[in-house]
C-alpha cells in the first residue's frame, strides 16, 4: 500500500528472524555460512520441485486434490532433504572435530551443535519467507493493495507475511529437533518433525475459507511445537522470550 | 550467559576470513539492486542509450527478433572482449618494462574519473527524482572532494582501512550502476563472455593475466591494481576477539609455512580459517590487478570506451619461495609487503572486476524482479564460496569469476523459468511448505 506498508510486511515475515540473526548467528561467522548455505539448498529444492510440477501448473483451483499432491511431494521431499543435510553435518561435525583437535581447542559442545542446527533451520526458513512472502511484496510497495479469492478478508500481502513467519519458525526449530532426534536416535522427535511440517501445510490449504480459524489454529500449533522445543533445547533464554513474544502478540492479533 | 565460562571452541573463529570478504560483496550488490529499483523507471527508454564501446557493433531495439537480438549481443561482446584483451596485453607490457609510476598515475586518474563524473551523474539523477534542493556549488565542492579523498584512499596505503574498503566498494557499485543500463541481451551475454575471457586468461599458459601474476611473483612487486582487501582477522594470542588489526611480522609466519602445506588439503573446507596463533590455514590470496576503467569521459558524449577488467585470480602464496625474501625487507615499503595477497596480514583480497561483474548480474536481475534478485545472489555467494574452496585444493592462480557467473546465470534463467511461476501460483492459492 505504502513503502511504510510494505516494510511492515517484511519485518512481520522476518522479524524474528532477524532478532535470532542478530542475537545469536552474526557473532560466529560460521554460523552466518550454514545460514547461507541451507537457503540455498532450500532454493535448490524448490527449484527442482517447480521444475517437476511446471508443466502441470498452473492447476485449477477447484478441485483440492491436486494442491494435496502437491503439498505431499514438496514436503516430502523437503524431508529428505532434512536427511541429506543430516548426513552432510554429520561429517562436517567430524571433520570439526579433527580440526580442533589439532589446533587444540576443545571439541563441539553441546550448544555449538545445535547453533548449527538452529542457523541451517534459520537458513530454511528464511528462504521460505524470501521466496513465498518478500519476492511477492513488490506490489506492496506501491499504492494499492491486493485480495485473493481464498481470503478475502485480508490483504494477500499480510497473510503471506503472517504465514511466512509462522513457517520461519517451524522451519527455525524443527531443524533443531531433527537433528536432536537423529543425534539421539530418538524416533517420536524424528517423525514428529515432517509430520508437523505436512500439517502446517495442508492446514494452510484446508481452511481457505476460514482465515482467522486457520491461523489461530497454525500458532497453537506453534506454540506446541515451541514448547516441546524449549523443553529439549538450551536455547539462550533471550532469544527464547523474543521469539515466545511475538508469537504470542501474533496469536491474539489475528484470533480477535 | 554460560558460555563465557568456556573456553572458545572452534565456532567462535572459524570461516571468519570468508564472511569478510562476502560482507562487502553483498553490500555491494544491495546498493547496486537499491539504485537499480530507485533509478530504474522504464526499460524502453534505456535502450536507446549511450554509444558505448559495449554496443558499437549492435544496438539492440526492442523490436528485433530474438536471433537478431541474440547474435547482435554476441558482436558486441566479442568486441568488448577483444577490447579488454588488448588493453590487458598493453597493461602486461607496461609491467613489463618496468612503468609502474605511469600505471599507478593511471588508476588514481581513472578513480577520479569514476567517481567525479560517473558518482556526480548517479547523484544528478538521484537528486532528479527526489527533488532534492541543492545549488551548483555546493554540489561541485562536495563532489570533488569526495573524488579527492578516494583517489587518496586508492592511492596511500596508510589510509584508515574502512575508508579505503568504503571507497572500493563505492566505485564498484558505480561502475556496475554504469553496466547495467546496456541493453538486456548485451548484458547477459557480456557477463558469459567476460567469465570465459577470465578463465582463459588466468589458466591458459598465453592468458595476460596469468602472465601479469607471473610477472608480479617473480618480481615480488605489487601490480598497481584496484584490489579490495579485507580485515586481516585478529588471533587469539592476543585475546581479543574483536577484528583487533594486529599486522602480522613476516618472519613470525615464515616458520609454519612450510608446516601447513600438509595441512591445507585436509581442511579444504576450512579455508581462510585463523584458527592458530601460527596461521596454519591457507593464506588466501585472492589478488587481482584490476580495473582499468578509462572513460573519455565528457558527461555528454558519455563514451566508455574502454573498461579492462583484471578479474581476479586467486593465488595461493604459501607455495611461493620468494616470499621468504620478504622478510629481509622487514620495514621496507608497504607496496611490497602489501602485495598480491602478500597479505602480511594474512588477508584475502578480491579484485574490484569481481565486484562489478557480481553487482551486474544482481543488477540486470533486479530490472526483472526481486525473485531473481534473491536467488541470483545466493548463487554467486556459493559460487564465491566453491571458488574459495577450489583454490585450498588446487593451490594455484583461480579466476573468481566463472563459476559465480555461471550460477548466477544459471539460476537466474531456472528461477526466471521454472520458480516464479511455481511459486506465484501457490502463493495465490495459499498452498505453502
Amino acid at each position: 500500500m505504502t513503502v511504510a506498508a510494505g516494510i511492515g510486511y517484511a519485518l512481520i515475515a522476518l522479524g524474528p528472524s532477524l532478532s535470532l540473526f542478530v542475537a545469536v548467528i552474526s557473532k560466529k561467522p560460521f554460523l552466518i555460512l550454514t545460514v547461507l548455505s541451507s537457503t540455498l539448498l532450500w532454493l535448490i529444492s524448490l527449484i527442482v520441485l517447480s521444475g517437476i510440477w511446471r508443466a502441470f501448473l498452473p492447476l485449477k483451483s477447484t478441485t483440492w486434490w491436486p494442491f494435496a499432491l502437491l503439498i505431499i511431494s514438496s514436503v516430502g521431499f523437503q524431508e529428505g532433504l532434512r536427511v541429506l543435510f543430516w548426513k552432510v553435518y554429520k561429517r562436517l561435525e567430524d571433520t570439526l572435530d579433527a580440526f580442533a583437535d589439532r589446533v587444540g581447542k576443545p571439541r563441539l559442545f553441546l550448544t555449538d551443535k545445535m547453533q548449527i542446527a538452529l542457523a541451517g533451520g534459520l537458513g530454511h526458513g528464511v528462504a521460505h519467507a524470501v521466496f513465498f512472502c518478500l519476492s511477492l511484496l513488490t506490489p506492496a510497495f506501491g499504492p494499492a493493495t491486493f485480495y485473493v479469492d481464498r481470503c478475502p478478508q485480508m490483504p494477500f500481502f499480510l497473510i503471506s507475511a503472517i504465514i511466512a513467519l509462522a513457517f520461519v519458525t517451524i522451519h527455525t526449530f524443527s531443524m533443531v529437533i531433527a537433528f536432536n532426534g537423529y543425534a539421539e536416535g530418538n524416533t517420536t522427535d524424528q517423525y514428529f518433525v515432517p509430520v508437523v511440517h505436512l500439517v502446517a501445510g495442508m492446514v494452510v490449504k484446508s481452511a481457505f475459507a476460514r482465515c482467522f480459524c486457520l491461523l489461530s489454529q497454525k500458532f497453537s500449533l506453534l506454540r506446541i511445537l515451541f514448547l516441546i522445543v524449549l523443553k529439549n533445547c538450551q536455547l539462550s533464554p533471550e532469544t527464547a522470550l523474543v521469539v515466545f513474544v511475538w508469537l504470542n502478540v501474533l496469536c491474539h492479533a489475528c484470533s480477535f | 550467559m554460560a558460555q563465557n565460562q568456556r573456553p572458545a571452541s572452534i565456532l567462535d573463529t572459524l570461516g571468519e576470513e570468508i564472511v569478510r570478504i562476502i560482507t562487502p560483496v553483498s553490500i555491494c550488490m544491495l546498493m547496486v539492486v537499491i539504485l537499480v529499483s530507485i533509478l530504474s523507471l522504464d526499460d524502453s527508454s534505456s535502450s536507446s542509450a549511450m554509444p558505448t564501446i559495449a554496443t558499437i557493433a549492435y544496438s539492440e531495439t526492442g523490436s528485433d527478433s530474438s536471433w537478431d537480438k541474440f547474435m547482435g549481443a554476441l558482436l558486441n561482446s566479442l568486441v568488448f572482449v577483444a577490447v579488454v584483451t588488448a588493453v590487458t596485453f598493453i597493461l602486461v607490457l607496461l609491467f613489463y618494462l618496468r612503468c609502474t609510476n605511469f600505471l599507478k598515475i593511471y588508476l588514481g586518474f581513472s578513480a577520479f574519473v569514476v567517481l567525479a563524473f560517473m558518482g556526480g551523474e548517479i547523484a544528478l539523477f538521484l537528486f532528479e527524482k527526489f527533488s532534492f534542493p541543492i545549488d551548483c556549488v555546493t554540489f561541485l565542492v562536495i563532489l570533488y572532494n569526495f573524488a579527492v579523498v578516494g583517489v587518496l584512499a586508492v592511492f596511500i596505503s596508510k589510509m584508515a582501512i574502512l575508508v579505503t574498503q568504503a571507497y572500493l566498494v563505492v566505485i564498484g557499485m558505480l561502475v556496475a550502476y554504469w553496466f547495467t543500463l546496456l541493453p538486456e541481451w548485451t548484458t547477459w551475454v557480456l557477463l558469459v563472455a567476460m567469465a570465459l575471457y577470465d578463465l582463459a586468461a588466468v589458466l591458459l599458459p598465453v592468458g595476460p593475466l596469468r602472465l601479469l601474476v607471473e610477472l608480479a611473483i617473480s618480481r615480488d612487486e605489487d601490480i598497481p591494481a584496484l584490489v579490495y582487501e579485507a580485515r586481516p582477522v585478529a588471533h587469539h594470542d592476543s585475546g581479543s576477539r574483536d577484528g583487533v588489526v594486529r599486522r602480522r611480522v613476516w618472519s613470525e609466519r615464515r616458520n609454519v609455512l612450510h608446516d601447513s602445506g600438509g595441512d591445507v588439503n585436509s581442511n579444504a573446507i576450512l579455508s581462510g580459517n585463523a584458527g592458530s596463533n601460527l596461521n596454519s590455514g591457507v593464506v588466501l590470496s585472492v589478488a587481482s590487478g584490476h580495473n582499468d576503467t578509462r572513460l573519455a569521459g565528457a558527461e555528454e558524449g558519455r563514451v566508455v570506451e574502454a573498461n579492462a577488467e583484471l578479474s581476479a585470480p586467486l593465488i595461493d602464496r604459501r607455495m611461493n619461495d620468494n616470499m621468504h625474501r620478504q622478510e629481509e625487507d622487514g620495514t621496507s615499503e608497504n607496496l611490497l609487503l602489501e602485495g598480491i595477497g602478500l597479505g602480511s596480514t594474512g588477508a584475502i583480497k578480491l579484485g574490484l572486476g569481481d565486484f562489478i561483474f557480481y553487482s551486474v548480474l544482481v543488477g540486470r536481475a533486479a530490472m526483472y524482479d526481486f525473485m531473481t534478485v534473491y536467488a541470483c545472489y545466493l548463487a554467486i555467494v556459493a559460487g564465491l564460496g566453491v571458488t574459495l574452496m577450489l583454490l585450498a585444493f588446487y593451490q594455484k592462480a583461480l579466476p573468481a569469476l566463472p563459476v559465480s557467473i555461471m550460477l548466477g546465470v544459471l539460476f537466474y534463467l531456472l528461477t526466471r523459468l521454472l520458480l516464479e511461476v511455481f511459486v506465484v501460483q501457490c502463493s495465490m492459492n495459499l498452498v505453502m511448505f
